[in-house]
């Protein structure tokens, strides 16, 4: 049999492993910092790019995209040429691919401090950026499938269906979420207002994690793991069975991020019960993982890339049992909006995706540099103290979430809040932030020292820049499907298998928005509310660009303990006209939906300017930038503009004097501040902001149900 | 690794103290959730050191046979998964860059798991959805709201829920003390740590916007007069609570407090 010969790119794997790492420290490190800024709030410098709500969106996209992104590709790239016997497609794109990713990764860290964000989570770029993004991906999806297709193997192996599958989804996801319509050159609106903005955002929020952080990763786990023990996958049955399940149910699930909000109760309850089958298909990935290493685990004991592995693995089978909890109606009233999530999104994300990346890359490391790894010692090291990190990462935020979640929710004899004061409950958890930013410390020491062995592994080995390898051509031979090996069958046609992956992954995705989209009883109109007045609209900007959405929900649950607290619960009706939703996802501050006339307009104009003011304790950061920074109006005419476009029912021509509006409600307030003592300019953004806050939650605040 | 395990130990112990700070904070109610969540954790645990007594003191039996047998039929019923002795039977023939895969039975507890959450969801659904209305939140909200009326009339009958028809004035030093508690921590930041008025008004002197005298501090405490920012505070503290604070803001009267703010209002006679 006549073989050719031929060989694999290892040049851009090692591009892509050094900027997982590089990425990875930046990214935990704003993480390390935002932790600590949520008990010393001061640690921002008193400089405004460095404010939480602007650098949270930093850290998260940063060690999604940049840090789990960047070893995607890099692992994709390794196994895919290897498993399909064939270089990659286009070495042009390869690289194309690498400086575009990474560029985007600059851009994002440039513009998520300055403030520019669409205020959606995990995907606060904004549109020009977005552009980028979708070329990149696409080129690295042309790139992949060239590669499939010129493929030697006959089969394709299981990483490569969920490889495939990653591709397809995000990409519908991406496109989906981003439609939005420019004011300028970095700002947009989205398409979608209120509920269906919402839904739209977390069926994308929710399936970021199912392909991004879940199936790519699966991808890895089955080349890499029975790579490094050395051990056959336990079932292919199973792979294929979970496989398919996995990405059919998990697009259903994105709801169960809105429960107990104004979503229609159909909705709610689809994502509750899709969460709930995802328990299974979940569990299928984690026993072929953890399977695969039967009469392996002498081994396991004295070899650290395996012990990353089996961490790695057996955090994703935690998590996937959590999320379905999560899930369950009783549970997330407890849970949601409080830190227990941001536990369960570290289990998955430290747990899963940071453990599996070290254990690639001790793995892939002294492969490509044809050497072994530097120390065994530090490798052990490393993971005791990133498990280290991660418990006490975790566990006191269980805590903390669930302290605090009785604390909202605890009525007194007489029947009234046992802990009105908001800031009470978060004083009381502040013990278990401390203990939290030691964990996340703990972590971010485990990658350096990772970057340190992986150096020193790459020095005293030399890189192998083509991996020379030989294998025989693609033979087609014709063949029947046959009962029973229907799936063999499908294996060897890749363009019918990302066909009909994306057949799959479309269903439930179109089940749950279109009629969001299109049937008007999902979201009964008030007539009472209005569009935003110009002044409001720049305040809710400003909000935006401020990351106030980061600590603040504006969504009441219809919960007695809540509508105490904050007054009636969130309609579906009153958010027609907010694009973006801005309902939030984790109240650190209290929920701000029904905010307007609580308090004030100095009391907001001293609360904004030291929130230890008003709050004694406060850990709420200061704005005082905002009472100094002169207000751009020169946009107030092109976001009416843009929200008429957009159905906001503004008259005809009225972008033309929505400034004189402005003004004259601008200032009113700035007279109201005056009469009370305080001296403000008319011009400053801070009346905007008080404007909009004022605002928020009045329109029904006459009972109208 | 041994030391591991001590660094381990100590957190715990760490754990365990701030976990102490928090039991306190929680009320009774919890507390007796946690007891017999525990009193069942514990017997269960009783339970299982038993077993485990049981299983490894059976002399003539060292692999614990008769014991575990059922235990092991019920695992192997479970996983039927091939033993690793026979798999090469199961060894499919062809392998990617060296990876070979085993062709191991679904285990059942797997597909039992998995039918099952099917099942599960188009009962939830059809419970919800088709047999019931489906307006599954808002009729929660309002059997609780209902609930909580109820409650809230039988205590203003047996005159334990305070109004302000029925408030009076009290001078007992615990009450005042209790009220300048509430007092410092609440309206303090309005106004002012004695009283003195800072965005709020002067709470000393003869002059009230809203009318002076307990019930009338009451009725402003507790409806508050949102349109000039002095919030409601009814939702956030109980009656005996805001009478306390009025109390206590009556006893402030004359103290003539560094600062004072002009006196806005009304001159008050009772
Ligand atoms: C780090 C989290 C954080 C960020 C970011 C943040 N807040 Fe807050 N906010 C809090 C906390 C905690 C409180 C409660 C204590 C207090 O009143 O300061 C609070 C309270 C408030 C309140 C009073 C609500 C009430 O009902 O008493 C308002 C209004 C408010 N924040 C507005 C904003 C705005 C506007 C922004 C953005 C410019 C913002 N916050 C950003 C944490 C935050």
């Amino acid at each position: 049999m006549q073989v050719e010969k031929f060989s694999y790119d290892n040049q851009v794997v090692k591009q892509f492993a050094i900027a997982t790492v590089l990425w990875g420290a930046v990214g935990m490190l704003v993480g390390l910092i935002i932790a600590v800024q949520l008990y010393l709030p001061e640690l921002n410098l008193g400089i405004q790019y460095l404010t939480f709500g602007r650098i949270r969106p930093l850290h998260t996209n940063a060690v999604i995209f940049a840090f789990v992104g960047n070893m995607i590709f890099g692992g994709v790239y390794y196994s895919l040429q290897r498993v399909c016997k064939a270089r990659m497609f286009s070495d042009f794109l390869s690289q194309f691919h690498f400086w575009g990713w990474q560029l985007i990764i600059v851009l994002a860290a440039v513009t998520l401090p300055l403030g520019f964000t669409t205020g959606k989570e995990y995907a606060e770029l904004e549109f020009p950026v977005d552009l980028l993004i979708a070329v990149v991906w696409l080129s690295f999806g042309a790139n992949m499938i060239g590669t499939i297709i010129k493929r030697r193997e006959k089969h394709m192996y299981v990483a490569v269906w969920f490889y495939i599958a990653t591709f397809v989804t995000v990409t519908i996801l991406h496109v989906v979420n981003s439609i939005e319509v420019p004011v300028s050159f970095l700002k947009s609106y989205p398409v979608y207002a209120g509920v269906q903005d919402a839904l739209t955002q977390w069926w994308y929020g929710h399936n970021a994690v199912a392909f991004f952080l879940t199936t790519p990763y699966l991808g890895l786990m089955y080349y890499f793991l029975p790579k490094a023990a050395n051990r056959p996958v336990y079932s292919y049955r199973l792979s294929i069975l979970h496989f398919w399940a996995l990405i059919f149910i998990y697009i259903w699930a994105g709801p169960h991020h809105l429960l107990y909000t104004a979503l229609p109760d159909w909705a709610q309850s689809l994502g509750t019960v899709f969460s709930i089958m995802l328990l299974a298909p979940s569990w299928g990935g984690m026993l072929n993982g953890l399977l695969t290493l039967r009469g392996a685990w002498d081994r396991v004991r004295d070899n650290p890339i395996l012990k990353f592995m089996v961490v790695a693995v057996t955090a994703y089978g935690m998590s996937t049992f959590e999320g379905p909890m999560l899930s369950l109606k009783n549970v997330n009233a407890i849970s949601h909006f409080t830190d227990w999530t941001i536990a369960h999104a570290h289990v998955g994300a430290l747990g899963w995706n940071g453990m599996l990346t070290f254990g690639v890359l001790y793995w892939l490391v002294p492969k490509m540099w044809d050497t072994q790894l530097y120390s065994k010692k530090l490798a052990n090291l490393h993971f005791w103290i990133s498990t280290l990190g991660i418990v006490f990462y975790a566990v006191p935020l269980y805590w903390a979430g669930i302290t605090q979640s009785l604390m909202w929710k605890q009525f007194t004899p007489l029947g009234i809040l046992q802990y009105p004061n908001f800031l009470e409950t978060v004083l009381q958890i502040i013990p278990m932030y401390i203990l939290r930013s030691i964990g996340g410390f703990l972590f971010l020491c485990g990658i350096l020292l990772s970057a340190y062995n992986l150096i020193k592994t790459a020095r005293q080995g030399s890189f192998i820049k083509n991996e020379e390898a030989e294998a025989a051509p693609y033979k087609n031979e014709k063949d029947q499907i046959k009962r029973g090996l229907i799936h063999r069958w499908l294996e060897k046609r890749p363009v019918q298998f990302a066909l009909l992956s994306t057949v799959v992954v479309l269903i439930g995705g179109l089940v749950e928005l279109i009629p969001t989209y299109l049937v008007k009883s999902n979201i009964p109109t008030i007539a009472s509310v209005k569009p935003y007045t110009p002044l409001e609209l720049q305040g809710r900007d400003i909000y935006i660009r401020e990351g106030c959405n980061t600590c603040h929900s504006q969504l009441v649950r219809p919960f007695r303990s809540e509508t105490e607290r904050y007054g009636e619960y969130s309609k579906a009706g009153e958010f027609v006209y907010d694009h973006p939703f801005l309902w939030g996802s984790k109240r650190t501050g209290p929920d701000l939906h029904r905010v307007g006339g609580k308090y004030s307009n100095l009391w907001h104009y001293l609360h904004m300017e030291d929130p230890r003011q008003m709050s004694p304790g406060s850990i709420m950061p200061p704005y005082p930038w905002l009472l100094t920074q002169v207000l751009d109006t020169t946009t107030t005419q092109a976001k009416i503009s843009v929200m008429r476009s957009l159905g906001v029912p503004y008259e005809k021509g009225y972008e033309n004097f929505a400034n004189e509006d402005l003004e004259n409600q601008a200032n009113k307030i700035a007279d109201d501040l005056l009469n009370n003592g305080i001296p403000a300019e008319s011009n400053a953004e801070i009346i905007a902001l008080i404007a909009y806050l004022q605002r928020l939650g009045t329109d029904i605040k006459g009972g109208a149900k | 690794m041994k030391s591991n395990k001590i660094l381990l130990m100590i957190f715990s112990l760490i754990f365990f103290f701030f976990e102490q700070t928090n039991l306190l904070a929680a009320n009774e109610e919890t507390l007796d959730k946690v007891m017999k969540t525990m009193l069942v954790v514990t017997l269960v645990v009783i339970a299982f050191v038993l077993w485990l007594a049981v299983v490894y003191s059976e002399k003539n039996d060292s692999e614990g046979k008769t014991f575990k047998a059922p235990l092991a039929a019920f695992k192997k019923y479970l996983t039927r998964t091939t033993p690793i002795e026979k798999e090469q039977e199961i060894l499919l023939h062809h392998d990617y860059d060296g990876i070979q895969e085993l062709d191991n039975r679904i285990p059942p507890w797997f597909s039992i798991l998995f039918y099952g959450t099917i099942i599960w969801g188009a009962i939830y659904l059809l419970n919800y959805h088709v047999f019931d209305d489906g307006q599954v939140q808002t009729k929660e909200y309002n059997l609780e709201v209902h609930q909580a009326a109820l409650e809230r009339e039988f205590l203003i009958k047996t005159g334990a829920f305070l109004n302000e028809e029925t408030v009076t004035a009290l001078s007992d030093a615990a009450v005042l003390s209790e009220g300048k508690d509430i007092f410092i921590k609440n309206c303090a930041s309005c106004h002012g740590q004695s009283g003195e008025g800072l965005v709020g008004p002067n709470l000393t002197d003869d002059f009230w916007i809203h009318g002076g005298g307990v019930k009338n501090i009451f009725k402003t405490i507790k409806y508050g007069v949102p349109q000039k920012g002095m919030i409601s505070w009814q939702t956030q503290l109980d009656p005996k609570k805001m009478q306390a604070a009025a109390s206590f803001i009556l006893s402030l009267y004359g103290t003539n407090p560094p600062n004072g703010k002009q006196p806005e209002g009304e001159k008050w006679k009772e």
